[in-house]
């Protein structure tokens, strides 16, 4: 009877430290959960359709990808506003360096190198000048899309590929097909699993590698913790600043890339808008605190799907016009950042009160015993 | 009768026990010393009279009244002020406006009345035989006008209990004789203070009572009249650990570090020559410049003229560049300058190490894992698991944790800012065994500290600083509390003082 209690108590002790340690694994789940009720509700059946939408889902492949980098970012207790309009940069240049050059790999780097300059632009002014990251993203996120405004709007259209408005890639040319029929949109037949979700999952995998097992990662994560002690311990604080911002703007080319290669086209005055905002809140949602030092990688992996699910939930239900969408999505939010920071809080004071009661039931007992 | 009662007062952050069973009897009118060593418990006793934290069991009895959770609000309205250490006045504000903070007096239209406030706070001032301008900024005060705008400020407020934390460290004797007549003088109109210091000879001038703390727990209390310097300081410091002497005269090695005519922030023109295996300590009042001078051996402040050399190489540049020359710094205030909260003990070894290494930046955990369990037995860390949070640890353990971040570094020149701050007497007592053992080693061990009798158990050589200049050098045989305080003072040119110091 007790060796049996004892196993219950070592399966629940367990699934708390499994619940603290990758509770964004447990939220997916729920948020899965919900959705595929939602659906049921709705009349249909959840199928594995479901699911490879969520995966293909631009809320995950693309604000997922750079979700990866605003982590880092807010690791090192920086922010990044920059980088939806960093993608529209990267889209551009990379459709048109495609209509130009007709190369799958050079509208690849063309892409990442827009990314690289853009986030070592930020790097520069937040780390190296010391300005607030969120004032300096905050001007580069205007310079960047403006620019795309005008560059659309002066270039000719051979090149932009459309209109006075819009970038596209030029379907006449010989690469189109692959690029954006196999690899923008295509999926792995029998699974339908789209070949766009391996560069999100590759991506999640390198840089949840380079966090965890480089010392550069370490660096990164103790520069967020406590910036001072990693300085007088010899960390390049300004260097791993600066990266951060630079490996941001590599993934948002890589997005950039991908969201080309899917949608085939990018609007400079609406493509990419409140990406910023999306990218955080799969970053809050994966468990990564706001105030630096903490946080799992694969935590913003799952963040990035439970982002798209709750999404889907808001869409399904019919009484929820599109007007009124945002407001439940702010609400998801906030309900999170609120058991993220109150959470504790709360378990603090239970603690704190427990032991309160504890000492005054020991002193009423030592008064007892000293009296009898 | 007694203003204060203090009765079983214990205390835990964590697993760390801060106090247990503390008692503190305050009398009205009398002058509290509330003794014991960094780490003895004094601070967390004080933060709980002062509501600053919640104290787990005991009775807080303040004028006839019971506290049982007591804030800081309720604690300030019963009658008890803190005087910090770091003073804590509005330096943009003048005067008579920190005085009237947050109780600003006002016209019958609501506006500030300067008038009246400015003539209040000058009466004050002459009650007290303070001599402060009331109109002046705070920001041009001396500090030990500050320190008594702060006492005035409290006693404005009409406080009857005063704790006074350190309040003559950065003050020169005649300050210091001048707080006193102030001190004596309100004692005689009921006031009480408690009065917190390391300096005994002040507490036997100052004191009526007093209070021994160790190792957060109660040792003893009595008049100052009925002990001697040398029974408090047994009680303080526990007497084994004042019986054991450690130092054994070592046979030192070539010049390794040599400081020639350096000038950097808070100091100038100083010049040493520290040898292989040396053990040197360097102390001074605040400010005096030995921790600017530290910090500058180790990049982390830029020097202006002179020159640093490690075994011949002139060095100059940011912290991995002095790294890669093998120096190592322990910085002082470990919360703020050592402890990454968010890593666990392992990590918080490493991350120095990582510097060095960094051409390889793959990690190799298996590595890591054995040099730390190296590490934790020749410096007898007391963790269950390397996973766990730095912040589970102790203060002394946490702070042999980041020994162990330097000794990973394979250092030949370790600088130790402040090394025993905030750290319990076993661990202290453990810290200074390490420091002997690592020169035996060869090892070249510089520490920055204020615990006179502490510099005398280990150092070869004690450098005193005054205002960023080399006051004085002693060799070991020489050092003693009277004659290092009176260099660090400089009492010894100001009041004809050369004839104590032989």
């Amino acid at each position: 009877m007790r060796a049996n209690k004892g196993g219950f108590a070592g399966i629940g002790s367990f699934i708390a430290k499994a619940w603290k340690r990758y509770s964004f694994i447990f939220v997916f789940a729920i948020v899965l959960l919900v959705y595929s009720f939602t659906i049921e509700a709705n009349g249909n059946t959840f199928k594995w359709g479901h699911i490879t939408a969520i995966l293909a889902s631009q809320n995950t492949v693309i604000v997922g990808t750079m979700a990866l980098g605003m982590a880092l970012v807010i690791i090192t207790g920086q922010i990044d506003l920059s980088v939806g309009s960093a993608l529209v940069l990267c889209s551009g240049v990379s459709i048109m360096a495609f209509n130009m050059t007709n190369s799958v790999i050079i509208t690849l780097l063309a892409a990442v190198a827009a990314g690289a300059l853009c986030g070592l632009i930020n790097g520069v002014l937040a780390g190296y000048a010391k300005m607030p990251p969120f004032i300096v993203t905050l001007g580069t996120m205007l310079i960047y899309r403006s620019l795309m405004l005008s560059v659309v709007r002066e270039i000719d259209p051979a090149i932009t590929g459309s209109s006075s408005s819009q970038f596209a890639l030029l379907s006449e040319n010989s690469a189109y097909d692959f690029l954006r029929m196999k690899f923008g949109t295509g999926s792995v037949p029998g699974v339908s699993i789209p070949y766009i979700t391996f560069v999100f999952v590759a991506a999640m995998l390198i840089i949840l590698l380079i966090s965890r097992r480089t010392k550069y990662g370490k660096s990164v994560y103790a520069v967020g913790s406590n910036e001072k002690a990693a300085f007088l311990a010899g960390v390049n604080v300004q260097g791993v600043k600066v990266s951060v911002f630079v490996i941001t703007g590599i993934l948002v080319g890589i997005a950039a890339f991908v969201q080309a290669c899917k949608i085939g086209n990018v609007t400079p005055a609406s493509s990419g808008k409140s990406y910023e905002m999306y990218a955080i809140a799969a970053v809050v949602l994966g468990g990564v605190s706001m105030s630096g030092g903490k946080g799992n990688l694969l935590g913003v992996f799952f963040g990035a799907l439970s982002y798209t699910t709750i999404n889907f939930i808001i869409v399904s239900i019919p009484a929820l016009t599109t007007d009124i969408q945002d407001t439940f999505q702010g609400l998801v939010l906030i309900a999170v950042i609120l058991v993220q920071t109150v959470g504790p809080v709360i378990k603090e004071r239970f603690i704190e009160a427990r032991k309160r009661r504890a000492s005054r039931k020991q002193a009423r007992i030592e008064r007892a015993e000293s009296r009898g | 009768m007694a203003i204060l009662e203090m009765q079983h007062i214990s205390k835990a952050f964590g697993g760390v026990i801060a106090l247990s069973d503390v008692h503190l009897t305050v009398e009205a009118g009398e002058i509290h010393a509330l003794l014991g060593e960094n780490g003895a418990g004094k601070s967390t006793l004080m933060n709980i009279l002062t509501g600053v934290i919640t104290t787990d069991s005991g009775e807080i009895l303040f004028d006839g009244k019971s506290y049982p959770n007591p804030t800081i609000a309720m604690m300030e309205r019963a009658g008890i002020a803190f005087v910090h250490q770091e003073v804590n006045v509005v330096n943009d504000l003048a005067v008579f406006e920190n005085i009237f903070l947050n109780r600003e007096l006002k016209t019958k239209v609501g506006l500030l009345n300067r008038r009246r406030m400015i003539e209040e706070a000058s009466g004050l001032f002459t009650r007290l035989g303070v001599d402060i301008d009331p109109c002046a900024m705070v920001s041009e005060l001396k500090t030990s006008q500050k320190q008594l705008l702060e006492i005035s400020r409290a006693l404005h407020a009409s406080a009857k209990l005063l704790i006074l934390d350190e309040p003559t460290t950065a003050l020169s004797t005649q300050e210091v004789e001048h707080l006193f007549g102030i001190l004596r003088k309100l004692k005689t109109q009921g006031h009480s203070f408690i009065f917190i210091s390391h300096k005994m000879p002040e507490i036997f001038e100052i004191a009526d009572r007093y209070t021994v703390l160790r190792n957060g727990t109660f040792i003893s209390t009595g008049f100052i009249k009925d002990t001697t310097p040398h029974q408090i300081a047994s009680d303080m410091v526990g007497e084994q650990y004042l019986d054991k002497d450690y130092y054994v005269p070592r046979q030192l090695g070539e010049t390794i570090v040599e400081l020639r005519n350096v000038t950097g922030h808070g100091f100038s023109d100083v010049s040493l020559e520290i040898k292989k295996g040396e053990i040197i300590a360097f102390t001074g009042l605040a400010g005096c410049g030995a921790s600017e001078i530290m910090q500058t051996m180790f990049g982390v402040l830029p020097f202006e003229g002179g020159s640093i050399r490690v075994e011949g190489k002139s060095l100059r540049g940011s912290i991995p560049h002095f790294m890669k020359s093998r120096i190592a710094m322990l910085p002082s205030n470990r919360k703020e300058n050592s402890v990454v909260p968010d890593m666990n003990i392992l990590e918080n070894t490493c991350i120095a190490e990582h510097t060095l290494s960094k051409n390889r930046q793959m990690i190799s955990g298996k590595q890591e894992l054995s040099r730390y369990e190296d590490l934790k037995k020749l410096l007898w860390i007391k963790s269950e698991s390397p996973k766990n949070s730095i912040l589970s640890l102790s203060g002394g353990n946490q702070q042999k944790v980041f020994l162990a971040r330097w000794l990973n570094t394979k250092a030949d020149v370790l600088l130790l800012d402040n090394p025993t701050q905030g750290v319990d007497v076993g661990a202290k007592a453990e810290i200074y065994r390490l420091i002997l053992e690592f020169a035996s080693r060869g090892m070249t061990v510089i520490i920055n500290t204020l615990e006179i009798p502490e510099i005398k158990k280990v150092s070869d050589r004690c450098v005193v600083f005054f205002e960023g200049h080399v006051a004085k050098i002693f060799q070991h045989d020489e050092i003693n509390e009277h004659d290092v305080m009176l260099y660090s003072t400089n009492a010894i040119n100001t009041r004809g003082g050369a004839n104590h110091a032989g």
